[in-house]
């Protein structure tokens, strides 16, 4: 290697750039800076004592809602739980008498949940949702693990007016064969009319 | 062998392949929902369109309909196909609700993947929906008619392939409407098969309803246990509960299906009464110490009474593994057994079977679909191994001919010949037809036309012989084997098919080292011999059939240890109980009827379920390391560690224990090489000695006379296994036992039909309502060895009961 390929493009300072002067002029623009903003008003809020009303589509706790007839949604399909990315979200389906599907147990781990929100966008009958209420801190972990009478909440949420049964198809107390939303009545496989 | 291209790719075939199957075999998966490999082509869904390009046929056609031909050249990805099958798959869901959330199809539902697959995302139609009323279809199966896609599958199954005529299509256009004509219970023992094949939700499995999805199951191969076929299976197990079992395509074994009992009887492995806890004389304590009591207990006889008073017994439900480390512990150490079956006549029943079976002659149950014509001795199929009666079904819809040799009233859901044979005069019937087919009859007059038989057979291109080994003896047993070879000689191929006692009995026989059974040991525990019994997995209560003198023998034991995961009365009052791992937990190796070795894997990791652990609302809210109640050990774990001191603890001397077993255990069993169907193990290694005589007439014996009946206790498709009598589900669907006989001879023995009648042995009485069967042989009497019947009072499942013995009930 020779010796010129080792010497470097570097210039050498301007007397002015390396002078004092330079110096004191950024202090002096630093200090005017301060000085412009301790007159100002503060942009920031002081969080616990002052809480701003954040979006409604903010994301945060999970709750589960009901339907406009007051009865729950969950219908336990496991879409949320399979959808969870940490897989925080845990549940037991069964039936009820009145046909209904429900979630036998319902659990989520706060410790856990990202808060991304895929739980909502799976849900088939707008009934897991997530609310604006952050502030969700424990001091024992295990009281970050809600179970269903944690999560329910009263009234519909965010979607006012979708009622999962009333579409759904199949037979419950709430509606029977051809009674659900866009069906006819059940066909009579005994009649040979065409 | 024609030559066609699928996706610019060659492939040969033979003929009659359609082309969906010739594009499945380069990987191809043309969309499908009515064409099913078992069931065949039937063009109703529309769904497998492709394009011809080029050859003898042109244009959009039904990959399922159409037979391959030299030249084709097909297209699966051209643009008019893939927008002929989005047009159906748009139009197949036209009218299905919108209920997938409450669907238990939904995650592993066919129309679900190719609706997401034909990019049919949004509904494009406004109208309304045609809907449709559902049938209670009993406890299996969940019927949700508004999901149908009209592809037959259902219909096809339930009828042609099964023989069974109360499910199927009704209705016309739009109306088709699938199920039957009133509601009920299906009467098919393979109903559940429905849950599997419908490509949609019409059919779902009740039992399981809503339990979980099946991306949340852990899901492993498994074996059923509950008769000797070994069906393959597919254990599904979430919250360490088993919850279904599907069946697991295997084309030499059961094909794509299983029946009912196969299908439901998982629950013993989740059961509440599960026995969990290791016990000494019923007080709880670690397995370990256990282990210790119970080692120290065997080396404390060994030293004062020889190694000779210690006994051990298990059953065929036992895996190899545990079969072949008691085999090694009873040779190395000196120790009585291991018995492996109940009864003296069992033990050589079973052997004789085993031994009689000749690599030349055995067919697997999928062969013997192909047979032509079947003579079945001495097994009724429906009722012993379920899925012989569909192998049997397909036997006759390929025009072959089933012909029955038995005393019971055999029922198949088929037509077939039923000769209702005294069990004592089967074995000149075989023996006339051996005659027969050798050429050298004098065939004896009998109300039975031997020689039109023997004719049959000996004409058919494909004849086979099936025997059972529950109610004959091992003199019929041989026979059956001489008959089959007798067709060998005139014939190319013909088949010997036994049907054994228990998942595992072909091992069983193999560990006999000499003919010990549960009633041998018991004679030696009676003339003090015996001092310590180990019984592992071995349900003496419900299986052995004197309960009484098991009762009083075990009392004289000095200790019984007892190695089990079925509750049973007995496991409070022996000296040390180990709880053991079911199949689902520890897996292993089961040899079926044909001698195939075929293996399990462990489905989950055992312990209480939520139900127990969380007290049925929820899962508990605290968390440990270990699962509770999981201290089970597989059985030859626990074996290990009694026999071995080192291997208390050490899992790699446990393991080490057990390859060395496995590989002293038998010459004709390969353990090392298994594959995933299975394979036949070989059979030219097993010992071909020691099959009884069968030349010279036949010994007379007394079994049939105007003065007794002979009592047979049988298997019942429901409710007799073991196992699979725990099970809540197919409690529902069993019949209550009753005792058959014939008319005739209820008559004569002063018995009416429908009362119950009273049998007594030994100041101990039987009482079971009567009915009448014509189909049956008389002078004989059958009793299912039923779990609601307390027939452990015999002391034989083939007994001869005496006129005074019977009662009608209030004499």
């Amino acid at each position: 290697m020779s010796e010129d390929k080792l010497k470097t493009d570097e210039k050498p300072l301007k007397p002015t750039e390396s002078s004092g002067w330079s110096a004191l002029k950024a202090l002096a623009e630093g200090f005017a800076t301060t000085a412009k903003h301790l007159a100002r008003k503060p942009i920031t809020e002081s969080y616990p004592e002052v809480k701003r009303q954040l979006p409604e589509r903010s994301r945060a706790r999970i709750v589960l809602t009901h339907d406009p007839d007051g009865r729950e949604r969950c219908v336990a399909c496991y879409l949320c739980s399979a959808v969870c990315p940490v897989s925080c979200i845990s549940m037991q389906s069964a039936e009820q008498p009145n046909g209904r599907r429900y979630a036998r147990w319902f659990r989520i781990n706060f410790g856990r949940c990202i808060y991304c929100g895929l739980c909502e966008e799976a849900c088939p009958t707008s009934a897991i949702q997530l609310t604006p209420d952050f502030e969700n801190i424990q001091r024992d972990i295990l009281t970050l693990v809600f179970e269903k009478k944690d999560l329910l909440v009263e009234g519909c949420g965010k979607d006012p007016s979708y009622n999962y049964y009333e579409h759904a198809g199949v037979t419950t107390d709430q509606r029977g064969k051809g009674e659900h939303a866009s069906e006819t009545p059940p066909v009579n496989v005994k009649s040979n009319l065409p | 062998m024609p030559k066609l291209t699928i996706d610019n790719r060659e492939i040969q075939v033979p003929t009659g392949t359609k082309v969906i199957e010739a594009a499945e075999r380069l990987g191809i998966m043309i969309p499908r929902f009515c064409f099913h490999p078992a069931l065949g082509s039937v063009g109703a869904c529309r769904v497998c369109a492709v394009a011809f390009t080029e050859g003898p046929v042109k244009g959009i056609q039904m990959s399922c309909m159409i037979d391959v031909q030299d030249g084709m050249v097909v297209s699966t990805t051209d643009a008019e196909a893939v927008d002929f099958r989005r047009h159906v798959i748009e139009w197949l869901m036209l009218h299905h609700p919108h209920d997938c959330p409450v669907c238990d199809e939904g995650g592993h539902c066919l129309l679900q993947d190719l609706t997401v697959a034909g990019n049919h995302g949004i509904r494009r139609y406004r109208g309304l929906k045609r809907t449709h009323n559902n049938q209670d279809l009993g406890p299996l199966v969940q019927h949700e008619m508004n999901r149908c896609i009209q592809c037959y599958r259902c219909s096809r199954f339930y009828q042609e392939f099964t023989g069974y005529r109360d499910l199927g299509v009704m209705g016309i256009g739009s109306r088709v409407y699938f199920g039957r004509s009133v509601s009920g219970v299906l009467e098919s023992p393979f109903s559940g098969n429905l849950t599997d094949i419908c490509p949609t939700g019409v059919y779902t499995d009740k039992p399981s309803r809503y339990f979980g999805r099946r991306w949340d199951y852990q899901r492993h191969p498994s074996l059923c246990l509950h008769c000797s076929l070994g069906c393959n299976l597919t254990a599904s197990a979430r919250y360490r509960r088993v919850v279904r079992h599907e069946a697991r395509p295997n084309l030499e074994v059961n094909g794509h299906f299983l029946c009912d009992r196969g299908r439901y009887g998982y629950a013993y492995a989740s059961a509440a009464d599960r026995p969990r806890q290791a016990m000494a004389a019923g007080t709880p304590g670690t397995i370990a110490d256990i282990l210790t009591g119970a080692q120290e207990a065997i080396q404390r006889t060994v030293e004062q009474y020889g190694p000779g008073s210690v006994a051990v017994a298990t059953s065929s439900r036992s895996s190899l593994e545990t079969l072949a480390l008691l085999k090694q512990a009873c040779e190395q150490h000196g120790w009585t057994g291991p018995a492996t079956t109940q009864t003296d006549r069992q033990a050589l029943n079973q052997r004789t079977a085993v031994n009689c079976l000749r690599p030349e002659l055995a067919v697997s149950l999928a062969a013997d679909t192909e047979a032509h014509d079947v003579l079945v001795i001495g097994a009724d199929p429906l009722n012993e191994a379920p899925m012989l009666a569909l192998s049997l079904r397909q036997v006759q819809r390929s025009g072959g001919h089933v012909t029955v040799i038995d005393p019971r009233g055999v029922r198949l859901p088929f037509d077939f010949d039923h000769w209702a044979v005294h069990p004592s005069a089967m074995g000149a019937i075989v023996q006339a037809l051996i005659q027969e087919i050798a050429g050298d009859g004098t065939a004896a007059s009998t109300e039975f036309d031997v020689t039109r038989l023997a004719r049959q057979l000996n004409a058919s291109p494909r004849p086979s012989v099936i025997c059972g080994t529950d109610i004959l003896t091992s003199r019929e047993i041989a026979l059956a084997g001489d008959l089959a070879q007798a067709l060998c000689r005139t014939h190319r191929v013909a088949g010997l098919f036994y049907v054994l006692t228990g998942a595992n009995a072909f091992a069983a026989a193999l560990t006999q080292s000499e003919r010990v059974s549960m009633e041998t040991v018991l004679d030696r525990i009676e003339n003090g011999s015996v001092r310590l019994l180990v019984a592992v997995e071995q349900d003496l209560w419900r299986e052995f059939p004197d309960r009484k003198r098991l009762q009083k023998a075990l009392k004289r034991l000095d200790h019984l240890v007892l190695l089990d995961y079925v509750n049973s009365p007995l496991n409070h009052e022996v000296s040390y109980f180990i709880p053991t791992q079911p199949i689902y937990e520890s897996g292993g190796h089961w040899i079926n009827q044909e001698g195939r070795l075929q293996g399990a894997s462990a489905v989950m990791a055992g312990g209480d379920t939520i139900e127990v652990t969380g007290g049925l609302d929820h899962p508990p809210r605290v968390f440990e390391s270990h699962i509770p109640g999981s201290e089970q050990l597989a059985a030859w774990r626990a074996l290990a560690a009694l026999t071995e001191d080192h291997a208390k603890t050490v899992k790699a001397i446990q393991e080490e224990t057990l390859r060395s077993a496995l590989a002293d255990f038998h010459p004709a069993v390969d353990t090392t090489s298994a594959q995933p169907t299975g394979q036949r193990i070989d059979l030219n290694a097993v010992s071909h000695a020691g099959v009884e005589s069968t030349e010279g007439p036949v010994p007379v014996v007394n079994e049939a006379s105007s003065d007794t009946v002979l009592l047979l206790l049988v298997d019942w498709t429901f409710g007799t296994e073991t196992l699979s009598a725990m099970s809540p589900t197919l409690e529902k669907v069993e019949a209550s036992p009753v005792a058959h006989m014939h008319p005739d001879t209820i008559a004569s023995f002063g018995l009416a039909e429908g009362k119950p009648v009273t049998i007594s042995v030994d100041a101990r009485q039987l009482t079971v309502p009567v009915q009448a069967d014509p189909r049956m042989a008389p002078g004989v009497m059958v009793i299912p060895r039923h779990h609601l019947l307390e027939w452990q009072i015999f002391g034989e499942t083939r007994v001869i009961v005496k006129r005074s013995q019977l009662n009608a009930d209030g004499v």
